[in-house]
């Protein structure tokens, strides 16, 4: 057992049990999943992800590679997280992955057998032989074999969020500088918002022992902090990214141990933080060091083996080697020498500072100087190492190897914007290039690394960000806050004379490879896979063979070799994969550059982003005003769009099929009523209204007397069809549009495009008034009659209401407008009321109606009745066609001054071989016609596009016969001409003859009279 | 129309109201605003957003050209120069969902895009609410208004009313 029995942060007094693969352990609350694991003697926690090989914990916080484990079942599987950040819970179920059958016997590590042919782009490789097909065969063992975790396949019962948040000073990370930028600019008096990844505050303070200075230190500032109301601390929160116009993307972790999701409360919250400034305070990652083995089981990085101490009291092991090129692993070999440990210390460098070698000979570690490690031996777990010394090759025992490689600033959320990051050679790091305005970085970010040096930046930053968001306030609200010093007796005193809490810059050479896969032949010390990407399975070897066959720009040395592609992102190998290009094309560091820092930091589940976003609240729906009536007359509700439209009432039969022809007739012989609520309505108001019309539709409307409807068609730019409708005039300077139901956005988008844009001198105000109206069609020839005995006031007579004519009167205290229109081909009238009384309007024509046989129509029958009518609808201008194909031609009686007018000329547009509008009537007995099929002349073969499509059909009850109308090439659209319409979803094949596409009526009789 | 619910931290009242729209021609704005201002009740609100309220009359400007006038009952008749510019009734297609209770900031940052605490009383703002365009208006310390389009009343009280659910473990 590693637990120690005093030291860290967790609460011995709450033993909390969960389970990885299936054991069940004990850890406390305030542990995290790795460090409870460390506690109970795991070592091996996953497989790699190519080789298979064994792994273990490496590092305790958001940068871990290897850790990776699945958390939850069923619905609530979660895979990929990095057990180091993953906060211990009552009942918490851990699994490991990419393994079979066991942890500790994966029959796939294997693949380190095959490993020569597995190297660097291996993968592309299998793409090109030795044949064009062997891909397909390579890929399924490829795919079975790498991987990380799987999801879960059931829906996840939980909860997510997504809050919109706003804050005068945003601080990303409340390590010490976070900490002070936060309490500047809030005794400053900005509203704050502290966001911290970790479950607790405190950073790197975490990290030092609890009872020591820094713990008083950090309790003292959040019990400041604490009793601001203008702050708000947000621990478990992860800045994932970092976008335009000072926003950041939060993903906030709630507690499971407190969260119900029985009572709504939500697993995890997406949060998008409006900021007017932010400091960044991310802090560093401690960089690994390369040796062969350097992946096994009991190595990681020597910061975390600290903090595994000082957080958590797991001892990671008791007979350490501490491996260093910089000062700051002094600091852990101490503390883990104070514990209890054998400690000794393997520093590249020639001489260590005097101070350093006496804080360590205090602590009875033996520190070796230039010294370095060849190879770490061991498999489930590291049992020795082998040491490079000048006088030659030793071999220690140990049961932990701690590596530190020198530091890394976390420049990637400064990064996101597109900033690149800026090379210091002083500190051998990359540091955060110029940022965007309102923006600051303080601390460890900036390559700073002492605490006291931390907190000086982040009070001077946070005052920055407050002068910044509130300038008026900030010359007076200057805050010089009075912080207890910490920088006296706490960890290491470095030779330079500054608190060791953090490292001095590294002094090692920038590649510091000790490895036999040093590049370049550097060195040759020993044999074993030496890597620079963990999670990746990427080593030295890899990066020399990209270069070697040309991948040598830093973005395709991470294609090729697939390096920082991993769910970590790279956060422990980027710089070393850098160093090598460099070192390998004889190039600075700088020179190479960096790749691009994209967000997220850390994966963000689906789930998060979604929100509430799914099942029934994907989308808002539109709900027209008669709908209730629809449900509850058994109407089978059909989502268009954004709209739940009745497609048919299963009155008239269970069976669409059957439904819609039993309405289609009920229409012809006596009357249906439909709800057309939904198409699209616009008033266009205005001196200049007609005019307006006049340039929008192809067809003229200055004429139109008020009182009176005429049918338009608008173009785009390109001269296509671009939407149809109805306008009428219902005043001289007022018109109402209706629209196509699908476009009606766009066309009213267009409108206020072409009015801003085009035409802005003209006085015309358009408004959308789709919700405005209950809007109702009555079809039949018993239409008249029905709408009388409704509205007995109303003269709905021929003379009083002709066709294409307009009555306005009042229902229920509230407009109406009727229009007569036909849609369908019979005698038809457009009910427009107040949307406040549409269901009683629409319930008063169905009472009136049933004597006359009213029955209710949806739109499968809708879009049938139009059909034999031969109306174009959205299937016909469906972006590609002109007037011409359309047979709308006529329509165009203005020769110029409309919108699309000119390109609609193009000699293309006249081409005898551009498909034109075409009924179709099927001969075959027993056969049908299908929308999407391919027409070909009897005895033509089957293959390309044909001479044309069938776009819309239906089976007509009127002719008894199935009818449709196509698209087919002019020069082959005559009339009793026949076609094959061939199907090849279904494989069918039938005859069609060319008709008139007006099926029925072609004079009008029907809607006239 | 009238109904509404009542949640553990917040109810939300669903109302009719009436809604005239006035536009003004751009190159007759002065005039306009001049010949309107006097039978809204006064001053006209300058900024988009501002709102003015007099006489009974709540006016908001909620667009360079555009004003809406808010009643709770018939609106007033009122004609414009058609020179000047133009006006249209919009009760019919707009809901007015009152929210109030101790949880309504909680509630509305899980809906729109708002800073509650710098939103003034008598301020209004126009979001996007589930992606529907939608006018906000801030009536009280835990109360506000928010003008939907009718069709998607019921589908946004739907999400409010699940939002609600999840914050009433959430202090005020």
């Amino acid at each position: 057992m590693r637990r120690l029995n005093k030291l860290g942060r967790i609460d011995r007094s709450q033993p909390i049990a969960f389970t990885f693969d299936g054991k069940t352990m004990t850890g406390f609350r305030g542990d995290s999943l790795a460090s409870a694991m460390l506690a109970n003697d795991v070592t091996i926690v996953g497989r790699s992800f190519k080789y298979h090989r064994p792994r273990g914990i490496y590092s305790a916080g958001p940068e871990e590679p290897n850790a990776l484990v699945t958390i939850g079942t069923g619905g609530r599987r979660e895979p990929n997280l990095p057990a180091t950040t993953v906060e211990l819970a009552d009942g918490l179920v851990a699994e490991s992955q990419n393994r079979w059958p066991s942890l500790k016997f994966d029959v796939q590590s294997i693949n380190s057998w095959f490993s020569p042919f597995l190297a660097a782009g291996f993968y592309y490789k299998t793409f090109m032989g030795p044949t064009r097909r062997s891909w397909m065969f390579y890929e399924h063992f490829i795919r079975k074999a790498a991987g990380l975790g799987r999801a879960g396949q059931e829906p996840d019962p939980d909860r997510y969020e997504v809050r919109h948040l706003f804050a005068d000073v945003a601080v990303v990370g409340a390590g010490p500088a976070g900490l002070a930028a936060a309490l500047a600019a809030a005794e400053a008096g900005a509203k704050v918002v502290l966001v911290e990844q970790d479950f607790l505050a405190g950073g790197y303070l975490l990290s030092e022992p609890s009872a020591g200075q820094a713990g008083a230190w950090l309790a003292g500032m959040l019990a400041r902090l604490a009793d601001m109301p203008n702050v708000s601390l947000m621990t478990r929160t992860i800045a994932f990214g970092a976008y335009d116009g000072n926003v950041l993307g939060l993903l906030e972790r709630h507690n499971s141990s407190s969260v119900d999701p029985r009572q709504g409360e939500a697993r995890q919250t997406l949060g998008l933080l409006r900021a007017k400034s932010i400091v960044y305070c991310t802090g560093s990652i401690e960089r690994p060091l390369t040796f062969a083995n350097n992946d096994r089981p009991g190595i990681m990085l020597a910061s975390a083996a600290r903090t595994y101490l000082n957080r958590y009291g797991v001892l990671a092991g008791k007979r350490v080697l501490v491996a260093a090129d910089n000062d700051s692993a002094y600091s852990a070999a101490i503390d883990l020498a104070a514990a209890g440990a054998q400690v000794t210390i393997a520093d590249s460098r020639a001489q260590p500072g005097p101070q350093l070698l006496e804080q360590a000979r205090r602590g009875g570690i033996a520190v070796r100087a230039t010294s370095m490690i060849a190879k770490a031996i061991g498999g489930h777990n590291v049992r020795a190492v082998v040491l490079i010394e000048p006088r030659g090759k030793t071999t220690l025992e140990c049961d932990l190897i701690g590596v530190s490689g020198g530091w890394s600033p976390t420049v990637h959320l400064t990064s996101h914007l597109g900033i690149k990051p800026v090379y210091r050679e002083d500190i051998r790091a990359f540091v955060p290039g110029k940022l965007g305005a309102g923006q600051f970085v303080a601390g460890a970010v900036t390559g700073s690394f002492t605490t006291e040096a931390a907190v000086d930046d982040g009070h001077r930053a946070g005052n920055e960000a407050f002068a910044f968001c509130d300038a008026a306030r900030s010359s007076q609200a200057q805050v010089k806050f009075d912080l207890p010093k910490i920088n006296a007796k706490l960890g290491v005193i470095g030779d330079d004379g500054n608190s060791g809490l953090r490292p001095k810059p590294p002094l090692s050479p920038a590649f510091s490879t000790q490895t036999n896969e040093g590049v370049g032949g550097k060195m040759n010390l020993a044999k074993g896979k030496a890597f620079v990407d963990l999670q990746m399975d990427v080593t030295v070897s890899d990066i020399a063979l990209a270069h070697q066959e040309g991948y040598q720009s830093v973005e395709h040395l991470k294609r090729y070799t697939t390096l920082g592609m991993g769910t970590d992102q790279g956060k422990t190998s980027n710089f070393y994969a850098l160093s090598a290009m460099a070192g390998l094309r004889g190039m600075a560091i700088p020179d190479v550059g960096t790749t691009t820092f994209r967000p997220p930091f850390t994966p963000v589940a689906v789930g998060a982003l979604a929100g509430l976003s799914h099942g029934h609240h994907y989308k808002p729906f539109r709900r027209t005003p008669m709908h209730d009536w629809h449900v509850s007359n058994d109407a089978e509700m059909l989502e268009t769009g954004l709209w739940m439209r009745p497609w048919f009432y299963h009155a008239s039969s269970r069976d669409v099929n059957e439904a819609y022809v039993a309405e289609m007739r009920n229409v012809r012989e006596a009357a249906g009523l439909m709800d057309i609520s939904t198409l699209g309505k616009i008033a266009v108001q205005g001196p200049d209204a007609a005019e307006f019309l006049d340039r929008v539709y192809v067809n003229g409307f200055a004429k139109l007397p008020v009182g009176r409807a005429r049918y338009g068609v608008m173009l785009r730019d390109d001269g296509i069809v671009f939407d149809d409708g109805t306008t009428t005039r219902v005043g001289d300077q007022h018109f109402f549009m209706t629209t196509s139901t699908a476009r009606a956005a766009d066309v009213m988008s267009r409108l206020e495009f072409l009015l801003d844009t085009a035409w802005p001198d003209l006085r015309v105000s358009v408004s959308s008034v789709s919700d405005e109206w209950a809007a109702m069609s009555v079809a039949g020839p018993k239409s008249r009659d029905i709408l009388a005995a409704a509205f007995p006031d109303l003269d709905v007579s021929n003379d009083a209401l002709p066709h294409m004519g307009l009555l306005e009167g009042r229902y229920r205290d509230r407009p109406l407008r009727i229009i007569r229109l036909s849609f369908s081909g019979e005698r038809a009238y457009e009910i427009y009321a107040g949307a406040s009384v549409g269901k009683e309007a629409w319930c008063r024509l169905i009472d009136a109606g049933t004597p006359f046989g009213l029955k209710p129509y949806g739109i499968e029958a809708l879009g049938a009745l139009r059909v034999e009518k031969g109306h174009v609808a959205g299937p016909e201008i469906d972006g590609r066609t002109t007037l011409d194909d359309l047979g709308l031609r006529r329509m165009a009686g203005k020769s110029s001054g409309f919108v699309g007018e000119v390109l609609g000329r193009r000699q293309a547009f006249s081409d005898p071989e551009r498909p034109r509008l075409v009924g179709l009537r099927c001969v075959e007995d027993g056969r049908r016609l299908r929308g999407g099929a391919i027409l070909f002349r009897p005895n033509e073969p089957v293959q390309g596009h044909g001479l044309g499509r069938i776009t819309s059909t239906t089976y007509s009850p009127t002719l008894d016969a199935w009818v449709g109308l196509g698209l087919l090439a002019t020069s082959a659209a005559q009339e009793g001409a026949e076609f094959i319409a061939h199907y090849p979803l279904k494989g069918e094949a039938v005859r069609a003859r060319v008709v008139s596409p007006t099926f029925l009526d072609p004079k009008g009789d029907w809607f006239h009279g | 129309m009238a109904n509404g619910s009542e949640q553990a931290n917040l109810g939300i009242a669903s109302q009719d109201c009436g809604i005239v729209q006035f536009d003004g021609w751009d190159d007759a704005m002065a005039r306009f605003e001049a010949d309107l201002a006097p039978r809204l009740g006064g001053q006209l609100p300058t900024k988009v957003g501002d709102t003015t309220y007099q006489d009974g009359k709540l006016v908001i400007r909620i667009a360079p050209r555009r004003l809406w006038l808010l009643c709770d009952g018939p609106p007033p008749a009122i004609d414009i120069d058609p020179e000047l510019g133009c006006m249209l009734a919009l009760g019919e297609g707009r809901v007015r969902l009152r929210l109030s209770g101790q949880n309504i900031k909680h509630v509305l940052e899980r809906c729109v895009v708002v800073d509650w605490d710098s939103l003034q009383e008598g301020e209004g703002v126009q979001v996007g609410f589930h992606r529907v365009p939608v006018l906000l208006l801030r009536t009280g310390p835990f109360e506000c208004d928010l003008f939907a389009p009718r069709s998607f009343a019921r589908s946004l009280v739907e999400w409010i009313s699940e939002v609600e659910i999840g914050c009433r473990h959430t202090g005020p």
